[in-house]
């Protein structure tokens, strides 16, 4: 008896008087025969950013099994063992296998975070035809959410699974009961899983690590700007409480790139603000960015280590968790530090203070901030052409040799360009602005590169320097150099391709994008 | 895939019985397993309460894999599923006959079906036809259930002749005995008579009232009294078949 077909679902109303019983809703000559009742737990995980539902999958805790579920259909795509119910954890928990492949294929950085867990009764019976003949499994589940306070059921579904060759029998039942006045439409695992999340309180907390507003070409830059502190100011208090329990260290990223993004606004565009409140505002972001720098170098370290690691023969390795385990602790000072300050009084005054600057409406006086009344368009397109030629020139000046400092100087250039580029995108055509952006992302990754690397060969040589005339600094020193080594070739690599990947961004093909970008802005 | 067609030129002999209960066995140890039901009676279908689609025929019986796979049903017991005969399959030869070549069709037509089952069991209709002959190519091994009595002996000689006047492999033809009395003296003198014959397989299957019940119960026998004494010996028999596939 193999139920192989898809499993055709029914909500009953929620405003439902009366609730049907499974024998009143068959056709004349079906009968229904009970199997089985009981009840389970379902937990809900997914990333913050909902990596697993945007790639059309449901991660699902089951008793002591972790399903993976295809939103479409509900159908078990794989599992894994999995005895654990935590409230968060990295994936690189889960065991080896299938499951873990295809989880790692989303993201690598971010842990799972359990949403919610439900509770679902089940009453499961065998639908038999006029024969006697099973023709489909049906079952009556009630769903409800498990919390604090006593769970009360939020839906009641019925779900049908034919027997292979059963299909269009059950399919017919299943149209005439969707107008059965307690029955609601069809209700595919999709919008239950929607529904459930609804309840749990998750489906609007929906975050994304892009900026995405959509400009007026028209409104005052003042406006556009002010939209802009808002986005960035809502994913920084979006990712306080990440940052606070430690859950994966993109939480922190994405705060610090939503700082940067807004300082970098605020330092290119100039005249928009008054210059006295422009000030005070700057430097006090700024601080704030410098209090979490090392924190992040240490992140940036602890997420290389494996890598690392195994980059050095089976010998050296040992003595690197010495190090590692120094970094490690190293940052949980850092770690325990920041979240003082992102408890404390004056960091919540400067984020009241801060918020209440960036949506008051008004214009500021324009002999203080002449720009501000300026029309959104007018100063993006003058930004990104003089972030761009900057950035040109700059590029184009650096020596055959590409020293260090020229190197982090343009990767920062790039960073500003890259940051008015994707402030402003909705005022241009995503066919022009899509492949610019791609263009100075692979310019951008070049550089990532080498700078990482050299703050790696920085922290190293620190290292290296203040190892302790005690236990086998002979074996650390080695090991210390074998990775000094193998980073600095990485580097070179990097160093070495520079021209190339510059070339590449300095190509006709590239100017004449971001030509287009600067003289032709999308009508309004 | 291993196919087996439970086959005999003449009626009555449990040919549905056994395809029905030996398709429940192979369901068991060597999951999964198809019947195919291709007697317009439709006995087995009825044995398992399978009606075949409105809309399934023998032409799309004779179409190829996917409109078999199609109508394909779930038995009610896992990992066994049955094509249910119609009653249009009495016009299955006259329809062969106009195919390109008809004796090897129903070997094409259920070559993809490899994939999905373990085991494939033909209940054929008692005649030897066109579509006999597709089966025969279609078969690993015919599996041919004899009453101990002289006419079945006949018929089973007239099944060799015909192998061997037209060419086919005769070594794939199985006999055994069913419905067997012992106290019948003919029963017991044509059982020792081919205890060591080639071709027959050693374990028979007594007359069990048992058996002729499974129209009551719809169902094979082995799933609804396994310890009955023909339910023992449809497994002593399933058991010496594996040994042979």
């Amino acid at each position: 008896m193999s139920a192989q077909q898809r499993t055709i679902s029914l909500m009953l109303k929620p405003d439902a008087a009366l609730h049907p019983e499974p024998h009143e809703m068959l056709p004349p000559g079906w009968q229904v025969i009970h199997r089985s009742s009981g009840s389970e737990e379902r937990t809900f995980y997914d990333t913050f950013e909902w990596h697993a539902f945007e790639k059309g999958m449901a991660l699902v805790k089951i008793k002591n099994r972790f399903c993976m579920l295809d939103l479409a259909s509900g159908s078990e795509i794989t599992s894994v063992l999995f005895t654990r119910k935590p409230a968060f954890f990295p994936v690189t928990l889960i065991p080896e296998g299938e499951f873990k492949k295809r989880l790692l294929s989303c993201t690598t950085l971010r842990s799972l975070i359990r949403h919610c867990t439900i509770k679902t009764e089940t009453l499961s019976y065998r639908i038999l035809d006029s024969n006697e003949k099973t023709i489909a499994f049906l079952s009556r589940e009630s769903l409800s959410l498990v919390g604090p306070e006593k769970p009360e059921p939020f839906a009641t579904l019925f779900s049908f699974t034919p027997l292979k060759g059963y299909h269009e029998e059950i399919e017919q039942f299943a149209a005439s009961l969707s107008s059965h006045e307690e029955v609601a439409e069809r209700c595919e695992f999709r919008d239950l899983f929607a529904l459930i999340m609804h309840h749990a309180g998750c489906s609007e907390k929906r975050y994304s690590p892009k900026i995405q507003l959509h400009l007026e070409r028209d409104a005052p830059v003042h406006e556009s700007v002010r939209q802009l502190l808002q986005a960035t100011l809502t994913q920084m208090q979006q990712n306080e409480a990440g940052i606070r329990k430690d859950i994966d260290s993109e939480f922190l990223h994405d705060y610090r790139v939503a700082l940067r993004r807004s300082r970098s606004i605020l330092k290119q565009l100039k005249g928009v603000f008054e210059l006295e409140a422009l000030t005070r505002y700057q430097e006090m972001l700024k601080e704030l960015g410098k209090r979490s720098n090392t924190l992040r170098d240490r992140d940036v370290s602890l997420l290389q280590q494996t890598a690392l690691a195994t980059s050095l023969p089976p010998e050296l390795r040992p003595s690197l968790t010495l190090f590692f385990n120094e970094i490690a602790e190293s940052r949980t000072q850092l770690h325990r530090k920041f979240c003082r300050y992102l408890a404390s009084p004056s960091y919540r005054s400067f984020l009241e203070e801060w918020e209440a600057f960036i949506t008051e409406p008004s214009l500021p006086d324009p002999l203080q901030a002449p720009n501000a009344s300026r029309a959104t368009h007018e100063v993006a397109v003058a930004a990104i052409k003089k972030a761009w030629k900057k950035l040109l020139r700059h590029g184009r000046k650096i020596s055959r040799e590409a020293t260090d400092s020229e190197l982090h100087a343009l990767r920062i250039d790039c960073k500003k360009l890259r940051y008015l580029l994707e402030f402003f995108s909705s005022l241009f055509g995503h066919k022009t602005m899509t492949p610019a952006i791609r263009h100075l992302k692979e310019l951008q990754e070049n550089l990532g590169n080498f700078v990482d690397a050299a703050i790696q060969l920085q922290m190293l040589h620190r290292h290296l320097l203040s190892l302790p005339p005690t236990d086998n600094p002979t074996l650390s020193a080695a090991s210390t150099g074998g990775l000094m080594t193998i980073i600095y070739q990485k580097q070179e690599k990097a160093r070495n391709t520079f021209h190339e990947a510059f070339r590449a961004f300095d190509d006709e093909k590239t100017h004449h994008l971001f030509h287009t970008l600067i003289t032709c802005p999308i009508e309004p | 895939m291993k196919t087996i067609a439970v086959y005999s030129i003449k009626g009555g002999v449990g040919k549905t019985a056994t395809a029905v209960n030996l398709s429940y066995l192979a369901s068991l140890s060597t999951p999964p397993a198809l019947i195919c039901d291709l007697d317009p009676q439709g006995a087995s279908s009825y044995y398992f309460r399978i009606a075949s689609s409105k809309k399934y025929n023998s032409e799309k019986f004779l179409q190829g894999a996917k409109k078999i796979y199609r109508n394909i049903k779930a038995t009610d017991f896992q990992h066994l599923d049955l094509l249910p005969s119609d009653i249009s399959y009495r016009n299955l030869d006259i329809e062969l006959s106009e195919e390109k070549k008809p004796r090897k069709k129903l070997k094409k037509n259920l070559e993809e079906l490899g994939e999905e089952y373990r085991y494939i069991f033909f209940d054929c209709p008692p005649n030897l036809t066109l579509l006999s002959e597709s089966v025969f190519a279609a078969s690993d091994l015919i599996l041919v259930p004899m009453i101990p009595t002289t006419l079945s002996i006949r018929t089973y000689t007239q099944l060799q002749d015909f192998f061997e006047a037209n060419g086919l492999d005769g070594s794939k033809i199985r006999a055994f005995f069913t419905m067997v009395e012992k106290r019948k003296k003919m029963h017991s003198d044509i059982l020792h008579e081919y205890r060591n014959h080639e071709g027959f397989l050693s374990q028979s299957v007594p007359y069990n009232s048992e058996v002729e019940k499974m129209g009551i119960y719809r169902a094979p026998l082995n799933a609804v009294h396994p310890a009955s004494v023909a339910s023992k010996a449809y497994s002593a028999l399933w058991t010496e078949l594996q040994a042979l596939l």
